[in-house]
């Protein structure tokens, strides 16, 4: 094969980990009725969460990230599901669905409902195969296990988590011996490497922001995705004319305005986030003479507003401060919800 | 999309110097911001407390915005020597935003008299209109307006201790159009407190206030009422001057408070009576609920161009939380702009 016949795409810089419902995917389960409902929607009924597609779509233009999804959702939907994803201009790498009929077949009842037995061997595995340098940024939200889950990966990656722990966590958290086993190999091959920036919770359940604290300031609840643009923007990730577009699309979808925008703003600035030059970034955005920003009126009036909200505080809080976190002692938060061991903190 | 959403409306909140300290009303607060897509509310005071307390509840961050106030004046001061010692009183701060236009309402449980103050130095009267009034809602034994509202309003109680004739026809145009728009009360029915319904019953200023609202068309005025007939809830809006209205409000509390104990000591004193007590248990529990403040929110001072609803110190998050929904409700419905149609007739 001669060189200009075989061009490999360049391996990403960056990976992007989804969830889909509930993160990406305005879905209701929470009754048999909403899971009925939500396994006969087409593709066109099925709603995005505001600003989560401009997000993506965003985040791929650098041209060197990958997407992958790992969603609970059935393999029988994976038609639906991409479909959806297509109609809203989201390109993805990887798409991982669970396999309830098999589990269901196989008599695995617990790995029906179970989060931590499913996502963290297939993120694992995705991860195997990435570059050591790839930097990685999850999204998740507070209705399952994802703010667990995602940290346990990027602790167990990052070398901060031994096999003790892991195992501690895998049997409390009633996963499969087979899925104990391909968590444990996909961690082998993964050389050491410290590569998770942030996690993102989206809180579809409004779940307390505090609730969160445990795992210490690398994972950021978000009441919308403008607030993830926001600190994407802090963390390099994202340029300032992005963010604008992400806003734009929610104030003209979703009913956003001046007042959640600048609201959301602050409430990460109270939150302890550095955005303060993210927010010169995007006041200097909008003076250049862009067209496409001139349309993004009243923008000038949004950053008016933080400017406002940014005086309000007087000294911004400092941030909250880096912590080891205890995966045994919150197992807990990675039962399914109705177990009857979610709410309870595990035993000394 | 937004679509028939009512339009947003922000209310500030002083979170400070209440009975039950700040976090109770960032407990209110964060609870409109669950049920009310619309308003969005602004919490003035320790930025740290509010912080502290609000990330512990459950509540909607888009909908939430903090004013961090050094100061707040507690309820056992005097208002005016402690609005000047602290002029970054979170009352102060949050009235003034209200002014410059950061808010729309000014909802607080904290001292009265600073509350008023800090109205008085920070908003506008309107035309027509001059002295402010504190209203209150007192439960009632009849139900008014298609909200079925089970309380009458009482018009002053304590912010202009001498009204004459003028401040009290001026009461009742303000009291009538709050009522309008909060109890969806079309023609609610005022009168004047007095010592006998006749029309020339009570001190000079009330039966010149009576002649002079007689010929008023716009409103329904019923002429006089005694004391007797305000738990009876006879009249929709009761106007009166502070002195008067304010003996008679801590008098009802008074009565109040004491049948409660009475019933206390009852319950304590002989079997018998408790097991009476149990028979009647649905019965006071109806009564309980008609008199718990958490159901009212709060009550409005009148006169200002901006609205200022001022919730009972006692208040717990429900009442917080109803209190904003009164402010967000006043200012949708421009009762600014009603009173002042109202004192051009």
């Amino acid at each position: 094969m001669s060189l200009p016949d075989r061009i490999d795409p360049r391996p990403p810089r960056r990976i992007y980990r989804w969830d889909l419902d509930k993160t990406y995917l305005q879905t209701e389960f929470d009754s048999l009725r909403d899971l009925v409902r939500t396994a006969f929607q087409k593709a066109h009924e099925k709603v995005a969460v505001p600003g989560a597609s401009a997000l993506i779509r965003e985040l791929s233009e650098q041209g060197d990230s990958r997407l992958c999804i790992v969603s609970g959702s059935p393999k029988q939907m994976r038609a639906v599901l991409e479909e959806k994803l297509k109609l809203d201009g989201v390109k993805w790498d990887e798409f991982v669905l669970k396999d309830n009929v098999g589990n269901l077949l196989r008599g695995r009842f617990r790995a029906l409902r179970g989060q931590v037995g499913y996502k963290l061997p297939a993120i694992l595995e995705s991860r195997v195969h990435a570059p050591v340098e790839a930097e990685e940024v999850l999204f998740g939200d507070d209705a399952e296990a994802d703010a667990f889950i995602y940290s346990l990966f990027a602790d167990l990656i990052a070398g901060r988590v031994d096999e003790r722990v892991l195992s501690q966590v895998l049997e409390a958290g009633g996963v499969y011996p087979d899925d104990q086993v391909r968590v444990r190999e996909a961690w082998k091959k993964i050389p050491v490497s410290d590569p998770v920036r942030r996690i993102f919770i989206h809180l579809d359940r409004l779940t307390p922001p505090a609730q969160f604290s445990a795992y210490g300031p690398r994972v950021v609840p978000i009441f919308n995705y403008f607030q993830a643009a926001l600190v994407l923007l802090a963390d390099g990730h994202l340029t300032a004319p992005q963010v604008l577009k992400i806003a734009v699309e929610m104030v003209q979808t979703a009913g956003h305005n001046i007042i959640t925008l600048s609201n959301s703003f602050q409430d990460l600035l109270r939150r302890g986030l550095p955005l303060q030059q993210a927010a010169i970034a995007l006041s200097q955005a909008l003076e250049g003479p862009n067209k496409l920003l001139a349309a993004m009126r009243p923008m000038p009036d949004i950053l008016a507003a933080f400017s406002k909200r940014l005086a309000a505080l007087g000294t911004p809080p400092p941030p909250p401060p880096v912590q080891a976190v205890d995966y045994v002692k919150l197992i807990h938060h990675a039962m399914p919800r109705t177990s009857k061991r979610r709410g309870k903190p595990a035993e000394e | 999309m937004v679509g028939t959403q009512p339009q947003p409306v922000t209310i500030a909140f002083d979170v400070m110097g209440t009975d039950h300290g700040p976090a109770e009303v960032v407990r209110g607060a964060a609870m409109l911001s669950l049920e009310s897509p619309h308003i969005h509310t602004l919490l003035v005071g320790d930025r740290d407390l509010i912080d502290e307390a609000l990330a512990e509840v459950k509540h909607n961050g888009e909908r939430i915005s903090v004013q961090h106030a050094s100061d707040f004046v507690g309820m056992d001061e005097k208002p005016g020597e402690a609005l000047a010692r602290k002029p970054n009183a979170s009352v102060a701060v949050a009235a003034r935003l209200v002014a410059e236009g950061e808010a729309q309402a000014l909802v607080s449980a904290g001292n009265t008299g600073a509350g008023v103050l800090a109205c008085a130095r920070h908003f506008q009267l309107i035309p027509g209109v001059r002295r402010a009034a504190l209203a209150t809602v007192y439960p009632t034994r009849s139900v008014r307006g298609a909200k079925e509202d089970p309380f009458s309003l009482i018009l002053d109680v304590g912010a202009t201790v001498e009204a004459n004739a003028e401040d009290l026809v001026t009461f009742a145009v303000m009291g009538s159009a709050y009522a309008r728009i909060i109890s969806k009360n079309d023609r609610p029915k005022v009168a004047l407190l007095s010592n006998g319904v006749e029309p020339q019953k009570g001190p000079p200023r009330v039966v010149e206030a009576h002649a002079r609202l007689s010929e008023m068309h716009d409103i329904n005025f019923i002429g006089n009422v005694e004391g007797i007939d305000i738990p009876k809830g006879t009249a929709d809006v009761i106007v009166t001057d502070g002195f008067v209205g304010n003996v008679c409000l801590k008098m009802l509390e008074g009565v109040h408070d004491t049948v409660v104990e009475l019933a206390q000591y009852a319950y304590k004193e002989s079997l018998r009576w408790r097991a009476g007590l149990a028979m009647l248990s649905s019965g006071i529990q109806r009564i309980k609920d008609i008199t718990d403040w958490n159901q009212y929110g709060g009550a409005p001072i009148l006169g200002f161009d901006k609205i200022f609803i001022k919730a009972h110190g006692r208040s717990k998050s429900r009442a917080i939380a109803n209190a904003g929904k009164v402010a967000a409700k006043v200012v949708a419905n421009n009762l600014t702009t009603a009173i002042r149609e109202g004192l051009k007739k």
